[in-house]
This record gives C-alpha cells, structure tokens and sequence, in this order.
C-alpha cells in the first residue's frame, strides 16, 4: 500500500492580502509530497485550527507579510492546545514584524509564542520541507497503525473531499486547463 | 443592482447616515465644516493644483508611502520625509486592519503600540482617530496629503480624511478588491467607491478639488501593461461620472524599459481618449508611475539599484509622479532613515536623466500600437457586457473572467490568466484565459514567449513564471534556468 501523505494546512493570517507567495507554497509543498490544505489569504487563528483538525493535519505552516504578525499569532498555539491540538508542529514565516528587525530577535518572540520553527522571508524552501519531514518523523513517529487507520477512514468515507476555503482561485495555476505545451511544475528553484 | 449613474444627494445622504454609524468617530463628520477648512488650505498643499503644474511644467515628482500607528510619530515621519527626504508630495497609508474594516482590532494596535512605544500596526488607523486626529496630521505639513491604503469599502475612512483636509484619495472599485480582497463582490466594492468618488464630487461642486488616483500596479506580480491599464480607465471613467475631476492613473514598473514607457505613453493617450467618448471634457488627467512592486533583493546595495532603474524609468516615461521604494523593501516597512534614502537615490536619479531627450524610437512605437489595441479588445468586451454601461459591464467582465488580473487573492478573480517574461525581459501572456485578446495579438505574445524558450533550451514552463516572479530579488530582470 502507498503510504499515506502527510496533511499540512497553509495560510496567509490575519487581514493580510499578500497571495502570490502563498500560490506558491501550495505547488512547492505539493510537489515535495505533501497534502497541502490551503487557505489562501485573510486567514483567522480559529480557520487554521479548525482546519487542521478537519483533515487531521500535522503542521500548520502560518504566513504573514505585512508587519501584524505578532499581534495576529498571540495565543495561536493557546487555542491549538484548547481544541486538542497537543502536539501539531507549528511554523511561521515571512516579515513577521513591522520594521527591520535582526532574524535572532524575532526567532525568540515567536518561538516564546509557541511556535517551532520561524523562517525569514528568504528561506530556502527546500531546507523547510526538509525540516518538516523531520520534525513530523520526530513527533508523529512514522505513521502509527492508529493513526494510519483513521487516515484511511477519513479518506474512504470523504474520497473527494474539497479542501476547506478552496473556492477554484487557490488552485489555479497548477495549469491543469492550460494550453499543450505547458508543463506541470516539477522542481521548485525558488531558493 | 449597479449603474454607472450619477448617484442622486438623497440617496446618498441615506446611504451616509449608515456609514457615519459603523464606528464612533464618524458620527460628527460634517462635509460642510471639511469645504470650509478645505478652503484654507494654501495652493502649495493641494494636490491637484500641485500634480497640475507638474503637468505643465513637465516634472516628476516624488512621493513615498508611509504610515505608523501613533499620531505624533506619524507626523514625526512625514516631516522627516519632508525635510531629509525632500519629499514632494506626502502620503498617510492606511494599516492593514483599517483597510478591512476592523477597527477593534486597530485599537488594539494603537494601544499595543503605546505599551511598547513602537508602531505595532504597518500603517495609520485614520478611522480610529477621527477628523480630529487627522487634522493635526494635515495641520503639521507643509506638502499635499494623500490617503493611501488598499481598501475595498472606504467610505468611512473618505469621509473622516477628506474631512479632515487631505487633498487626495488613492483606490477604485477594481484595484482596491481584487488585489487586496478574499470574499468582497466587484458589485459590493464598485457601489461603495461610487460613494467615495460621489463624495469627492460632493467637494469638487463646492469648488474644492480633491485628486483621485486609482492604484495602477494591482497585485504588482508580473501584470500585463493593458490589465493595469484596462482597470486605471474604468475606474477614471466611474470616478468622473461621480463628480470628480482630478485624476490620476497609476501604472507599476514592469522592468523592460521599452515597454514602460510605451505603457505611461498609451495610458495617458487611451484614457483621454475613453473619458472624451464617454462624454467628458472638464477633466485634468496625470500619470504616476510605481517604482517596482515585486520582490525585492535583501542587500540595499542591490535594493538602490533596483529603487534608481525604477526612477530611471519613471522619468524617461514623462509620469508626473513616482512613487518611491526604500532599500528595506525586502524586509517589510521601512525606517524613517530608510526612507529617505530610498527618496534620495530617487532624485539623483531622475536629475541625471531630467534635461535628456526622450527617444521614441521604432520598437516603442510598435509595443504602444500592440498595447493600444490589447486595451480595445478588452473595453470593447466590458462594455458590450454591459451594453453600454461600465460598471454593470465590469461586474459581468469579471464574472466571466473578460477581466482576470494575475495573482490576486479575490475568489471573485477567474485567476485563469499566465503571464512570463519573453527573452527581453517584456510581460507577455501565455495563457490568456478568457482575455478577449485577439488571435493576432495571442500569436506575438506567443512567438516572443517561444523566442525565450529557444534562448534558454527548455519548454515554456510554470518553472519559468516562479522563476520571474522571484528573479528581481535575487538579482536579475529574466528568471534564467541555473
């Protein structure tokens, strides 16, 4: 049997409207194998949550641009904990703060906030996905048979489950319905 | 449902008593007292007085964003702007929660901002802190003051502003909820900056002009010339049938020179030439061009470069204004000091390029030609759409996906259109959706695309509009195969 992929749940939080790095998160994390639940944009710590407890999710990957991150993560890993979420890895990253701000200090804020990993905007994708197979290995195990077979469950009852807050513009530019001669993203460059 | 009419002073008296309501500072906004403190306001701070003469006097001038969240490190910003900047013309941007509404969330943000004495929000909580507060920001400058956000309902934040003595308001129905929206219906923020713009028609019959700008760039991620164009006339057309007069279309650097300048060029020709057919005359049209609004490099070094070509550009263009990048772009919002820094290279620039001769040489004659008939496929479409009538033809343009702007997070945007860059670093598309672009047209965006794709030895691929997207920050125009 092929095992099971990984669900992940991505977002852009807050009132933040920054869209084309999180259109490119979704193929990036998809093509390096994971099942990505995206929520586009605009997105409140209790979507996330619900979410990932809707696809039984584990990692949330929290992104932000515009400056208000600290102020919209305060208490996200609160309420993961407050609706059974004990133990899902969560990341952030982007421009977290407002101003210029040295990596270190802002690590510490957000990492104190409960976060498990936190990323500058110009991080080697690669080096996350990497991260995060490792992280999901350290604190999930590989997949439990309890847990397999709840997956397994979910996804026989649910087998075309839409991906909550997917309303046709977050997939598009896969190039599902583009012309001939383009090609599905394979690789990701994106340093 | 929606007409481009003019709106009726009943209803839009009816229309206000709610908007006034929606938070406590609104209650006690009287146009009447803003008309009179309006017209107080010497000639040198108004900035369709001030965009007029550069006009005339052919200058570019400059102008950078800026907001944070405390009223007297605000107005400490701007007169720095002004004085270590040598800022010509000075903006007020909005913070995020503003723009959506959320001013709860805003209060917070200025509070939090007063705990740590530094701006939690990434801009100005007008609304929160009423004409009142914002008057003390007018009251402190000595340059034009400029709204400037991404806010798909600003009726409230217009009314407490204008009121307040800001002489210009930058968005549009299209250009402030595509780009900057999730869930708001292009009918929903259409109506709402009818009532913004019937507002400043409002002033403009009680002799007092306010600017309007709608935001050219949109998403600011590799946005064919004729989308940002396309959006910037609609949005003029629907602003002049509410009154005003004042406008100022936008347009963001796209990177290829030749290109930029034949997209400043045929916007000035084809709105002209749209708002004369519409039936308009006593209108004052400028041009502003956006330094670039994609990702920028993390080293300043590199960061001024790209903050020089944009001025470069912008001057050569003839735009009457350019807005201004910092060399910490990369990071989020800048420091005061790198503001400045980001208006000083600016100058530089532009005076080493100001006395020279624009060329127009053949090949900016053919992409202004290719641009021009791009625009009429697409205007044609939205209004026969709306047979005959621009928003209802807008609304149905962009259910239909007629009008489909690249990268933007509404689900109201089809999102079906792919641009990339051709070999010389031009915005073509590749995919058009359901753009109604000629075949003609499809087929030189094509053979250009296809130029590139021999050059680099691979097929036109996704990998190449990743590639473009983030090439600028990684040092280059072009995102080449490594």
């Amino acid at each position: 049997m092929e095992k099971e992929k990984d669900t992940i749940v991505i977002g852009v939080i807050g009132s933040d409207c920054h869209s084309v790095g999180n259109k490119i998160l979704e193929l990036f994390f998809t093509s390096e194998g994971f099942k990505v639940v995206n929520l586009g944009v605009m997105v409140s710590q209790q979507e996330f949550v619900d979410a990932a407890i809707e696809t039984n999710a584990k990692a949330i990957l929290v992104s932000s641009l515009y400056g208000h991150g600290e102020i919209d993560c305060q208490g996200f890993r609160d309420l993961c904990i407050e609706k059974g979420l004990d133990s899902i890895i969560l990341y952030v990253g982007g421009n977290l703060v407002v101003g210029k701000t040295p990596v270190s200090v802002v690590e510490e804020k957000f990492k104190k906030m409960g976060f498990d990993r936190v990323f500058p905007p110009d991080i080697d994708l690669k080096q996350v996905a990497e991260l995060l197979r490792q992280d999901i290995k350290e604190r999930f195990g590989s997949s439990s048979k309890e847990q397999e077979a709840k997956d397994q469950s979910e996804q026989d009852s649910q087998p075309d489950q839409k991906n909550p807050g997917d309303e046709g513009s977050q997939n598009n530019l896969t190039g599902q319905d583009n012309q001939n001669n383009m090609k599905e993203p394979e690789g990701f460059k994106v340093k | 449902m929606i007409k481009d009419e003019k709106i009726e002073l009943k209803e839009f008296y009816e229309i206000r008593k709610d908007v006034l309501q929606t938070w406590p500072t609104g209650r006690n906004v009287s146009i009447e007292e803003g008309i009179k403190f309006h017209r107080t306001i010497p000639e040198e701070r108004r900035f369709a007085l001030v965009m007029s003469k550069a006009r005339k006097k052919r200058l570019t001038l400059l102008q950078p964003r800026a907001g944070v969240a405390l009223i007297d490190d605000h107005i400490k910003l701007l007169r720095y702007l002004e004085t270590e900047g040598q800022a010509d013309l000075l903006p007020t941007t909005i913070d995020a929660y503003t723009r959506q509404n959320r001013y709860e969330e805003a209060e917070k943000g200025i509070e939090r901002s007063k705990q740590t004495g530094s701006s939690m929000l990434n801009g100005f909580p007008a609304v929160n802190y009423g004409v009142e507060g914002c008057r003390r920001v007018v009251e402190s400058l000595s340059k034009p003051l400029q709204i400037r956000h991404g806010t798909p309902d600003a009726r409230l934040l217009a009314e407490i502003t204008l009121a307040a003595g800001f002489t210009s308001f930058e968005g549009g129905g299209i250009s402030y909820n595509i780009p900057y929206a999730k869930r708001v219906p292009v009918e929903k923020s259409l109506g709402d900056w009818q009532y913004v713009d019937r507002l400043v028609g409002l002033y403009e019959e009680n002799g007092v002009k306010i600017n309007r700008e709608p935001f050219g760039p949109l998403t600011g991620t590799l946005v064919p010339p004729c989308i940002s164009i396309v959006s910037g006339i609609i949005e003029g057309l629907l602003a002049l049938r509410q009154g005003a007069k004042s406008i100022t279309l936008g347009y963001g650097q796209g990177g290829n020179i030749i290109q930029d300048v034949a997209a400043i060029a045929s916007l000035r020709e084809l709105a002209e030439d749209y708002f004369h057919r519409a039936g308009f005359d006593d209108f004052e049209l400028t041009t502003v061009f956006h330094q670039w609004m994609g990702g920028f490099p993390e080293d300043e070094a590199k960061a001024f470069s790209v903050i020089a070509f944009g001025a470069i550009v912008a001057r050569l263009s003839g735009a009457e204004k350019v807005i201004v990048k910092s060399p910490h772009e990369a990071m989020g919002i800048p420091t005061k000091e790198a503001n400045a820094q980001g208006l000083r290279t600016t100058r530089q620039a532009i005076n080493m390029v100001e006395d020279q001769v624009v060329l127009h040489p053949e090949d900016i004659r053919i992409e202004l030609e290719l641009i021009k008939k791009e625009v009429h496929c697409l205007i044609d479409k939205v209004y026969e759409l709306g047979k005959g009538d621009i928003a209802i033809g807008t609304v149905a343009a962009f259910e239909a996906g007629v009008l489909d702007i690249p990268f933007a997070p509404s689900i109201y945007n089809h999102g079906k259109i792919i641009p990339m860059r051709d070999n010389e670093g031009f915005i073509r598309i590749f995919n058009q959706g359901n753009l109604p672009l000629s075949d003609e047209i499809m087929a030189y965006h094509r053979e250009r695309l296809n130029e590139r794709a021999r050059a680099e030895g691979r097929p036109i691929s996704f990998e190449m509009v990743t590639d473009d997207i983030y090439a600028i920050s990684k040092g280059k125009l072009v995102g080449r195969p490594r």
